[in-house]
């Protein structure tokens, strides 16, 4: 894939994740389809192809969710992480790997906010920041992650044909 | 881990540091004004078209959190309606009084500018919204921005020529100087996670009861006093501890907010230590 086209790709998610995906109260919690599009991108297509989709993704979600764009790229990082345990293959079945990694992706994505909320000068109550916002956006990122993962995996090009890598 | 992959998270990383100290300098103040004022018809368009199906899915996900509201705005909508007649009839009698005391009313020369919100924090733990005025519209970090029936809905934090950030109560960075209206015990309302409200520092002594209604005291100079904030919700009473923990709910539906009144003529007053 070409890195435009991961680019445009990943600012359009951004988009629909400030303009639509707000909308979407579950538990309380707003379910981060960016975050778990970019899980199943990497453990579909692998992290030298997630990597500069974060990128983008991170900063066009900063300016468009009214968020601190370094924040946001900062919560997204441990992705690459996470890349280097699908690298390993410790766990054989993707689908399962990929329900771990989302996760472990949104514990820290949400600690990276909770954390840019706590230096800000605020939200000190730490089990409320656990029990309302980690746990449910947990729960409902895990949940909205298996459709999300069959639409990546059906989208998923042929490898024997053109190679379409960065 | 390749040499290229670790190349790019090292970037990114670099990036995401840069951009937060760039953030923290005001510096990209500009591109994000540029962003919103690019990306903001397009946002609206998906908004709309996204609407109806969220609506769905939040009142199949929150049903019994329906039922219960639609019973307790039941109970609210008859007493309301009897307060209501008793207020009005109050209201003339207070400007009876008025006309025969020369007493002016207490903002007489309020002005508001009217907004729309046009996008939202998309984080779970931040409670933010834009809203189309800024600088040009005479819009200034600190104003106090209401609903039309004049609740709180929160401060204007960041400014930009024709955008503003607005910072929730429910922030979980949010406090606002408050008291109790019918006992007036004061106290502090701040935000938690999960779009929640508590009032703080409300001593164990002081008279407050589930149903009061809670607005701001205008100590410390950042509101102006009288704004309503919501009512509590639940207290809870412990003998050990030295303050009441007071659960309140806000009257702003602060998740649907479409249009805000920012309050101009009120600026927030800085106190010097004496």
């Amino acid at each position: 894939m070409r890195y435009w086209v991961g680019g445009l790709i990943a600012f359009v998610l951004a988009l629909v994740q400030a303009s639509s995906v707000q909308q979407f109260h579950i538990l309380g919690v707003v379910p981060n389809l960016l975050l778990v599009l970019l899980t199943a991108w990497l453990v579909v297509r692998g992290l030298d192809d997630v990597l500069p989709m974060i990128g983008v993704a991170g900063i066009s979600l900063g300016l468009i969710g009214l968020q601190a764009p370094g924040l946001v790229l900062l919560a997204l990082l441990p992705l690459a992480g996470l890349g280097v345990i699908r690298e390993l293959r410790v766990v054989h079945s993707d689908f399962l790997l990929f329900l771990v990694l989302v996760a472990a992706a949104t514990v820290f994505y949400e600690s990276v906010m909770v954390l840019g909320v706590m230096l800000a000068g605020g939200g000190h109550d730490l089990v409320a920041a656990f029990t309302r916002d980690m746990v449910p956006a947990t729960a409902v990122n895990v949940a909205i992650a298996p459709p999300v993962y069959l639409v990546m995996r059906l989208a998923r090009p042929d490898p024997r044909g053109r190679r379409l890598s960065y | 881990m390749t040499a290229r992959t670790l190349a790019w998270t090292g970037f990114l990383a670099v990036a995401a540091f840069v951009l937060l100290v760039a953030g923290r300098l005001t510096a990209l103040d500009p591109v994000e004004n540029l962003t919103l004022t690019l990306t903001s018809p397009v946002q609206r368009i998906l908004h709309d078209a996204t609407t109806p199906i969220a609506n769905w899915v939040n009142d199949v996900t929150d049903a019994s959190g329906l039922s219960a509201e639609n019973k307790r705005l039941r109970a609210d909508n008859e007493r309301l309606m009897t307060e209501l007649a008793r207020a009005r009839e109050d209201a003339v009698q207070l400007r009876k009084l008025q006309d025969a005391t020369g007493i002016k009313q207490q903002f007489p020369n309020d002005t508001f500018v009217a907004a729309s919100v046009v996008a939202r924090d998309s984080s779970n733990a931040r409670r933010m919204v834009a809203i189309s005025r800024g600088r040009s519209d005479g819009v200034k970090d600190g104003m106090i921005v209401v609903t039309e029936g004049h609740s709180l809905v929160g401060t204007v934090t960041k400014t930009f020529d024709s955008y503003a950030w607005v910072t929730l109560i429910t922030d979980p960075t949010s406090a606002v100087s408050a008291m109790v209206q019918s006992s007036r015990a004061e106290g502090v309302v701040a935000g938690n996670y999960g779009g929640s409200l508590n009032m703080e520092f409300v001593g164990q002594g002081a008279a407050v009861q589930d149903g009061d209604f809670v607005i701001t005291s205008g100590i410390g100079g950042g509101y102006p006093p009288g704004i309503v904030i919501g009512r509590v919700s639940a207290v809870a009473t412990a003998g050990q501890d030295l303050f009441q923990k007071v659960k309140v709910d806000h009257l702003a539906s602060l998740d649907k907010l479409e249009q805000v009144l920012v309050l101009t003529s009120f600026l927030p007053k800085t106190f010097a230590q004496p």
